[in-house]
Order: structure tokens, then C-alpha cells, then sequence
């Protein structure tokens, strides 16, 4: 029954040929060192270890022949707190995509909270709001970023409320005498 | 010494005139004029602040605040369960509120590993290009008004009140619908929704017709949004861009031919792509997707008169059962209580779905490690990103083309802000 008519991916689309050929590659190519596997619709994570490690597996994607990955869809985290993913306490992820193949890619990076991440906006311009967004809420701080404010919640906000920890009734009430940092970077 | 007050007060005047602002202000020739956008203006269509520094009418450095409009759909992602948290899907992008609907609970459906029945997709396909009608209308009536033409507002709101009623007949909600259900709608299509459907789609285009005489070949709109905003290929594919600007600059891309989802791959539709990115390109890739649209509609039409199969999915686990049952069986009562109270177990997994919405890819990101409530439901708001390529991108233009540009992207605060 899985996958039939109502499907939410037409399985005769000529894409997932590809699809299926990419993640054959990734897997012949890192399954050794990194740990790799198939979400729900069969779409690959790629588990990189470090920083370093992260940004050759981005070079090595954007000029492969099947992959040629050009867009970044989605750059987001989430907190690991309860260690089911790993040791570390948040998990970075990167949804990459080929205009030109239409293959998707998904990396996800460990971070610990002591640990800084780096920027990947030199490489995608569109990962700079992405990386603020990923700041303001999990206080995951990206090296060599532009312009690394907090940019949906007020700049005198005090914690991340997206970590689990922080409560959702918690809220934070400004005196109107309190002074704002708007557009003095970096704030102080 | 003891200063008098009189020379302290000279001493102060002094100082002002040798200060940056008052050189800023005095200064013809100087170029650090700023000036604020928003938070609320109404050209903004949202709380969206522009920050600009002029230098005469050219804006030369912006920065975008953003933020005004945040209500922690995400957090509130991971305490609602998945039914609840349906509502908050109509308030994401409120012109499209059933393409957000449908995105969310395809997402949930691949985590369960489900697939709906016939009927419901041919639903679903209709309610997904009703609403990229609508939010078309909006994106160019607006842009159009902003610009001073205010006629192909009233003349295309008229037709977006003929589709919200149809909406409306369907669901008993003409904004915040809340239509979709994990596993089906929650209600079957009225009767009269095919003649209804029927007539808007051999009058609709009649009206785009009108729409186009008055401002596709008209000298005013042309000269105002010709080469205004251009955003090169290579730049849009840079910053993420989705939807009709990013086709608008050349890049055939569209997720409904490329990365099929139900049966876009069964229906006949042309992917509309123009070259020149700028302003009058959006205008021209919105028009002609409005008749892609309604030539999708009249297919979808069709089918779904032929497909009389049931609605629902059969699959316990998200079946909400009828009404009159709950109230006359216990069984099914006790159901309708375990999935309200307790919601449904969706088994750990993640995936992330993207749909073509009106304005770009909409994408939900679900991880769950059990249990009714997601762990992380992450939404990608194509707003964000094009926001993001204005901030970018508008330096060098004047500020009234800035305000085509905003218009032209169609940016939603709702969705921008979460």
C-alpha cells in the first residue's frame, strides 16, 4: 500500500533514478568513515564529523557529476539534549539541492555547546540569515559570519529559546528605559 | 572658573554644529541621509523595517529588521501535538493558508509512511491551485497598487472573493481554513463546487485578459517596472531564491515537474520562465502561472468527478471518524477521544517535504523521536530567503522602485517572521 496513487512522491518520476544513483555514490564513497543513512522517503543523511570535514564533502558535491549541488535549501538545527543522535548537544543541518540534477542532499554536523561552528555564507550567500536564525535560537555561534546579531528576537533578549530547556510560558517583559544596541555591531 | 550658563550653552551649540548629525542634516551634498521603512507603513503590506541610507533619492546601504511579526511557531511545534498544531499552518502564509495545510500534513503522512486516497489528492490538487490563484492575485494587485494603479485591484479582488467563496463552500473558512487532516480533509466538496469551479475558470482568464490590456503594454508600468530589480540568474540561485523569482531570472526550475508530489506528473501545465529577473518579468511569470493554474483546475476538475472512491485514508491510527458515530458508538468515541486527547504516534524518523507554493518552496522539516508531539518541526519560508536577496540586492535604486521590488517579491510577514 506504501507509495501508491495519493503518494506524496510520484514514484515514476524520473528524478529518483538519480536519487537512487546519489545515494548509491554516497554511500560507496563515506559509508567507511561517516555514518550514513535513508529518512522516511528515502533521502540521504550524510552524518559529517567536524567543520573541516563538513566543507569538503560541500566541495566535493558541488563538482561531482551526479550531484552538482548549487542551492541551499534550508539550513536549521536541532537540540540533542537527550543524546539519542550522539554525545554532543545540538545537530546542525544542511538541506542541499541540485537545480540541475534535482538530487538532495542532507548533512547533518554534532556540535557541542562550547564549540563554535563556521559560516558556510561564503560559500551560499543564503546561509547568512539562515546562521543568524540558528544564533538567535540555539546560541550556536558561527565563526567568520558577517554580521552574527540576533535577528528574530530583540536584541536584548536574554537566552535561546529554541533549546529545550527554555520554557514556553518564559517570557521576557522590557522596561521602556532600557537601552537598545540597534545597529551597532558587533553589540555590545 | 565657573562656566555661566550663557557660555555653556554656546559651547553646546558649538559642539552640535560640529557634530555628524547636524553635518548630516545641513550637508546638501552629503550622503548619510537615513531613513526608516516600516515597521508599519502601508507600503510594507506587513511589519517588515527597511533601514536606508539616501544618498539624494538613491538608497546606498540598507539593513532589513525583521522579527515583529515572531509568535514561536516552532517552539510551539514541539508542545502542540500534530493536530493541534494544524491551525498554525493557516498562519504562516495567510493569502495561501491551504497550501501551508497541505505541506504540513504531507509531511506528517511520510512520516507515517501513508498515502492518501485518490479522491482526497484530487482535493488537495484543487484547494493548492485555488490558493496560488489567490496569492498571484494579491502579489500583482498589490504591486499594482503600490504603483498607483489602483483599478486592477478592484477589477482582480472581485475574483478573489469568487475563489474564497469556493473556498469558503468547502470548508466553512475563507482565510484560516484548516482545511487538511492528517490522512484526509475533514470535510467532502459541496455539490456545487464543479459548476462553481466551472465558471471561474471560463471567466477568470476573461478578466486576466482585461488585466493585461490595461498594464502589459502600458507605458507607465513598463517604465516603472522594466529593468527594476533585475536579479541575475547566477545571484538568484546565490541567495536561495524560489517560485516566480527565481524563475523570473531564468532558471526553469519548479518543484511541481521537477520534484513531483500526487499526480502533477498525470496533468498538463507549462512551466512558466521569463529572463530578465526584474520586476516586470515577476509580473509577466505570475500572470501566465494564474492560466497554468486554472488550466490544472479544470484536469483536477475532471478527475475528481470520476474518482468516487472514499476520502479517507484507512489507516486507524488518523482516522477521525464522523460525528454522528461518536456521539451514537462507544468505540468510536473512545477513538475520536484517544486521537483529540492524546494525538497520534507518529514513529521516529525525519523528512523534510518541500511543496511549490505561490511564493517558493515551502518546506516542512519534521524529526520525531516518538510520541504525539514533534521533536523539531522546522519550516522553510521562501520569504525569508527572498527578503534576504533584497537586502542584498536593492542598493543603487531609488526608493520608490524599492517599493515595486517589495511588492513584486510579495513578502508575507507571517511567514517571514514565524
Amino acid at each position: 500500500m506504501r507509495f501508491a496513487m495519493g503518494s506524496s512522491i510520484d514514484q515514476r518520476a524520473t528524478y529518483l533514478q538519480l536519487q537512487k544513483a546519489a545515494n548509491q555514490k554516497l554511500q560507496d564513497l563515506y559509508a567507511k568513515d561517516l555514518h550514513f543513512e535513508l529518512d522516511k522517503i528515502n533521502e540521504p543523511i550524510l552524518w559529517v564529523k567536524n567543520m573541516p570535514n563538513l566543507f569538503a564533502v560541500i566541495c566535493y558535491l558541488q563538482t561531482d557529476e551526479i550531484f552538482k549541488i548549487n542551492y541551499l535549501s534550508d539550513l536549521t538545527a536541532y537540540d540533542n539534549i537527550d543524546h539519542i543522535d550522539g554525545d554532543k548537544r545540538f545537530v546542525l543541518v544542511y538541506q542541499l539541492l541540485s537545480l540541475e540534477t534535482k538530487v538532495s542532499v542532507r548533512l547533518k554536523l554534532l556540535i557541542d555547546d562550547s564549540e563554535d561552528a563556521k559560516t558556510i555564507s561564503h560559500i551560499f550567500p543564503a546561509a547568512n540569515w539562515l546562521e543568524r536564525e540558528v544564533f538567535d535560537m540555539y546560541g550556536i555561534v558561527f565563526r567568520g559570519h558577517p554580521d552574527l546579531r540576533r535577528i528574530m528576537m530583540d536584541e536584548r533578549f536574554i537566552g535561546h529559546p529554541q533549546r529545550k530547556e527554555y520554557d514556553i510560558k518564559q517570557r521576557m517583559p522590557f522596561a521602556d528605559n532600557m537601552k537598545t544596541n540597534l545597529d551597532r555591531n558587533p553589540v555590545p | 572658573m565657573k562656566k555661566t550658563i550663557k557660555e555653556t550653552i554656546k559651547e553646546t551649540i558649538k559642539e552640535s554644529k560640529n557634530s555628524v548629525d547636524y553635518k548630516n542634516i545641513t550637508d546638501f551634498y552629503n550622503p548619510n541621509i537615513l531613513i526608516n521603512i516600516g515597521p508599519s507603513h502601508p507600503a510594507t503590506h506587513g511589519t517588515l523595517r527597511l533601514m536606508c541610507q539616501l544618498n539624494g533619492e538613491v538608497i546606498e546601504d540598507t539593513k532589513f529588521e525583521i522579527g515583529y511579526l515572531h509568535r514561536g511557531k516552532e517552539k510551539l511545534g514541539e508542545v502542540k501535538t500534530y493536530h493541534q498544531w494544524f491551525v498554525y499552518t493557516d498562519r504562516l502564509n495567510y493569502c495561501s493558508a491551504l497550501i501551508n495545510n497541505i505541506a504540513y500534513a504531507m509531511t506528517v503522512e511520510n512520516l507515517l509512511e501513508i498515502s492518501i486516497t485518490a479522491r482526497c489528492m484530487w482535493i488537495r490538487m484543487i484547494c493548492m491551485e485555488l490558493s496560488r490563484i489567490i496569492d498571484h492575485i494579491i502579489c500583482v494587485a498589490i504591486n499594482a497598487l503600490d504603483m498607483g494603479a489602483l483599478t486592477i485591484f478592484w477589477h482582480l479582488y472581485r475574483w478573489r472573493e469568487e475563489a474564497y467563496t469556493m473556498i469558503e463552500g468547502m470548508c466553512g473558512m475563507r482565510l484560516t481554513t484548516t482545511y487538511a487532516r492528517i490522512g484526509g480533509m475533514f470535510y467532502d466538496v459541496p455539490e456545487d463546487l464543479h459548476d462553481n469551479l466551472k465558471k471561474f475558470c471560463e471567466r477568470f482568464p476573461k478578466a486576466l485578459d482585461e488585466m493585461e490590456t490595461l498594464l502589459t503594454t502600458n507605458r507607465i508600468w513598463i517604465d516603472r517596472t522594466k529593468g527594476v530589480g533585475r536579479l541575475s540568474k547566477e545571484d538568484a540561485i546565490k541567495y536561495s531564491t524560489s517560485g516566480p523569482v527565481l524563475r523570473a531570472s531564468g532558471v526553469d526550475f519548479d518543484l511541481r515537474r521537477d520534484r513531483p508530489y500526487y499526480a502533477y506528473a498525470d496533468i498538463d501545465f507549462d512551466v512558466v520562465v521569463a529572463n530578465n529577473g526584474d520586476v516586470y518579468d515577476r509580473y509577466l511569470v505570475r500572470t501566465e502561472e494564474m492560466r497554468q493554474s486554472i488550466r490544472i483546475l479544470k484536469q483536477c476538475s475532471k478527475h475528481l468527478q470520476s474518482a468516487n472512491g472514499p476520502l479517507w485514508v484507512d489507516d486507524r491510527r488518523v482516522f477521525i471518524p464522523d460525528k454522528i458515530d461518536v456521539y451514537t458508538k462507544m468505540e468510536v468515541m473512545i477513538h475520536h477521544f484517544k486521537i483529540f486527547m492524546e494525538g497520534i504516534d507518529v514513529p521516529p524518523g525525519e523528512n523534510y517535504t518541500a511543496v511549490e507554493g505561490p511564493n517558493g518552496e515551502v518546506g516542512f522539516y519534521i524529526v520525531s523521536r516518538g510520541g504525539p508531539k514533534a521533536w523539531r518541526l522546522r519550516i522553510k519560508a521562501p520569504s525569508f530567503l527572498h527578503f534576504q536577496m533584497m537586502e542584498n540586492t536593492i542598493k543603487g535604486v531609488k526608493i520608490p522602485d524599492a517599493i515595486s521590488i517589495l511588492g513584486s517579491l510579495n513578502i508575507i510577514a507571517g511567514e517571514l517572521d514565524r
